[in-house]
């Protein structure tokens, strides 16, 4: 490659992370600003005020309370879903295979807001009133396509032969699946479990058309850009920031170590 | 199916079965049909009758006039007789009222307004826009991470890539709705260079317009491109790209015959998902034009179901997001020759 092609995608790069990072900022730093409305430049002194707000916003802990309930159910709907399908689908060897992944997988590639809307529709139909419980119902519809994902991915991956010779020294279905199927999966079942919990706290489309007038931590957010927007909008944004740098962090030093590793071999 | 029974016992595998057939009926299919056959049909309410009744109240309130008035004991049975006759058929045509008629009709979607559809139309176009322009943006950034970066700096710019990636979606709208307020970043720059003034408030309101909200989509969904499209350059092999440029192929060349290829199925899934975010949308305009501006559709949508109480129109309205969402799907899948199995992965 040129030097001047080099030069002209370094400078690319820079621009775009810029664009990417700079919003962010522009979050995090409204944060500490004592001016009441969140704002960068009307810089008014730094202060820690809006964390000390945060914890005594009694809306903002419930919906945080409501978010973490949620995001249990999800994980206690979405995983057996998941698996269960992730199993048929792996195991099924006909036409009949391509159609049931359409169906499992549509949920990803549907807006969010149609899946909120189905749910309240059907849901209600049958006495569940907009809540908490269609909201789980509503997320777990695509996160479990997720979860599915994922489990065929490391199925794919299984020594079948494992289960056939356990099999064949007389163990019975159940003991090999708990035994050999279950702990193979277990690192999936795990991260399945984790990106599930996170998927429900994030999400917003679908929640807000499920969620009647109970609330979510990020539907309370979605209702205070309209009325009572405040810098502990903010603060929340810098929990997050953190909160995910860590995370992103830790993922990727893992993943580049385990890529040293197979280079190494 | 027999080999599932074989290694895991007609239990399990009946257990596998009911769960992921509740999943694909009761969570997935049958939501969909019912919100369908929703649509279809509107609740009559004969509008004739209660103007009806409306008459007929106002009559049988002269008439009580009337009967105070009456002088005679003649004239007083009389009105109080054709009091009674009101009175029964205001109970009648009342229970007529109460007991709306369900026909089935299109009329959920062929009433769509003008305005209604415009907006529609507007939000598919700027969908269309933000996808197209996403891909632009995001190729050249999953080329350069998955093939010339050296092993840590592409672990870095990873990270960079997973981060804003991971945070709120309302968090990176939010974003946006401080660069672009009133006195946000972009007018405060624009007031120092003397451009506008604060004090007499010729800001320009760029929340206002669709334009921001556009703007707000691409930072918020760019990032669905990349991922898809780094994806799938990670598992193609350099030592083609070094091929190709040993038998002296020019850069543009070396991507239009070789890393396009092979980026083909990655570039479908991330048009895919970034359409269909942004055409359902309902995060990045509620946010940033907080009823200052013109809705979206996916407002209009949220509209029916919580403003008009208009459940039918609401599902008609979101049949059409999800067969325009389909449409697209298949489009997509033709467009680039990818299979449903090539989409999900």
């Amino acid at each position: 490659m040129s030097r001047a092609s080099q030069l002209i995608l370094n400078v690319y790069l820079i621009v775009f992370f810029l664009y990417l990072f700079l919003p962010l900022g522009v979050v995090a730093l409204a944060a500490f600003n004592a001016y009441p409305y969140p704002s960068v430049t009307q810089w008014q002194g730094f202060t820690v005020h809006w964390f000390a707000a945060l914890a005594q916003d009694s809306r903002i802990l419930t919906g945080l309370w409501h978010s973490v309930l949620i995001g249990l159910g999800v994980i206690a709907v979405s995983l057996p879903l998941g698996l269960s399908g992730a199993f048929l689908l792996s195991h099924l060897q006909s036409r009949w295979n391509t159609v049931l992944y359409s169906v499992l997988v549509s949920p990803i590639l549907i807006p969010g807001i149609l899946l909120g809307v189905s749910t309240l529709i059907f849901w209600g139909s049958l006495g569940f009133g907009a809540g908490l419980v269609t909201a789980i119902l509503a997320q777990s519809s695509f996160i479990a396509s997720y979860a599915m994902l994922l489990f065929l991915a490391r199925l794919q991956r299984q020594d079948p032969t494992l289960e056939d010779a356990a099999l064949d020294l007389g163990a019975s279905n159940l003991r090999v699946f708990w035994r050999i199927t279950l702990p193979f999966l277990r690192p999936t079942v795990l991260t399945a479990a984790v990106l599930a919990f996170l998927q429900s706290i994030e999400n917003y489309n679908t929640t807000v058309f499920a969620i009647g007038a109970d609330w979510t931590l990020v539907t309370e957010i979605g209702s205070r850009f309209r009325f009572g927007l405040s810098p502990v909008i903010n603060v929340i944004g810098v929990v997050f920031i953190l909160i995910t740098v860590a995370a992103a962090t830790a993922y990727v030093l893992v993943r580049h170590h385990e890529l040293r590793r197979s280079h190494a071999r | 199916m027999n080999s599932l029974i074989a290694t895991y016992g007609r239990p399990l595998s009946a257990l596998f079965l009911l769960l992921t057939a509740l999943w694909a009926v009761g969570l997935i299919a049958l939501p969909q049909a019912v919100m369908i056959e929703r649509s279809l049909w509107v609740e009559e309410r004969d509008t004739s009758v209660e103007l009806r009744i409306n008459a007929l109240y106002s009559s049988l309130e002269l008439k009580r006039f009337d009967l105070a008035d009456a002088k005679s004991e003649a004239r007083k049975t009389q009105v109080a007789e054709q009091i009674a006759t009101l009175e029964a058929e205001i109970k009648t045509l009342e229970a007529r009222e109460s007991a709306p008629r369900k026909v089935y009709t299109l009329s959920n979607y062929t009433r769509m307004s003008s305005l209604h559809f415009t907006i529609f139309l507007k939000t598919i176009a700027y969908a269309l826009c933000v996808t197209a322009l996403s891909l632009m943006v995001c190729y050249p950034v999953a080329y350069a991470v998955a093939h010339l970066a050296p092993p840590t700096r592409a672990a870095l710019m990873m990270l960079g890539l997973i981060v804003p990636y991971a945070i709120n979606e309302l968090l990176r709208v939010y974003a946006w709705l401080m660069i672009l307020d009133y006195q946000g970043v972009v007018n405060t720059l624009l007031a120092w260079m003397g451009l506008v003034d604060f004090e007499a408030r010729t800001w320009i309101p760029f929340l206002e317009s669709s334009g921001s909200v556009f703007v707000a989509m691409v930072y918020t969904y760019i990032l669905f491109m990349v991922f898809p499209i780094y994806n799938t350059l990670e598992t193609l092999d350099h030592n083609q790209i070094e091929a190709g440029r040993d038998l002296g192929a020019p850069t543009w060349r070396i991507h239009q015959r070789i890393v396009i290829p092979h980026a083909k199925p990655g570039i479908a899934v991330g048009c895919l998902m970034t359409f269909m975010l942004s055409a359902g949308s309902y995060s990045v305009p509620q946010v940033i034009t907080r009823g200052k501006a013109g809705d979206w559709f996916s407002q209009l949508i949220y509209r029916q179901f919580f403003e008009s109480f208009n459940w039918n129109v609401g599902a008609a309205y979101s049949f059409t997001l999800l067969a325009t969402c389909i449409g697209f799907i298949v489009l997509m899948m033709r467009l680039f020759k990818v299979g449903i199995r090539d989409i999900a992965k």
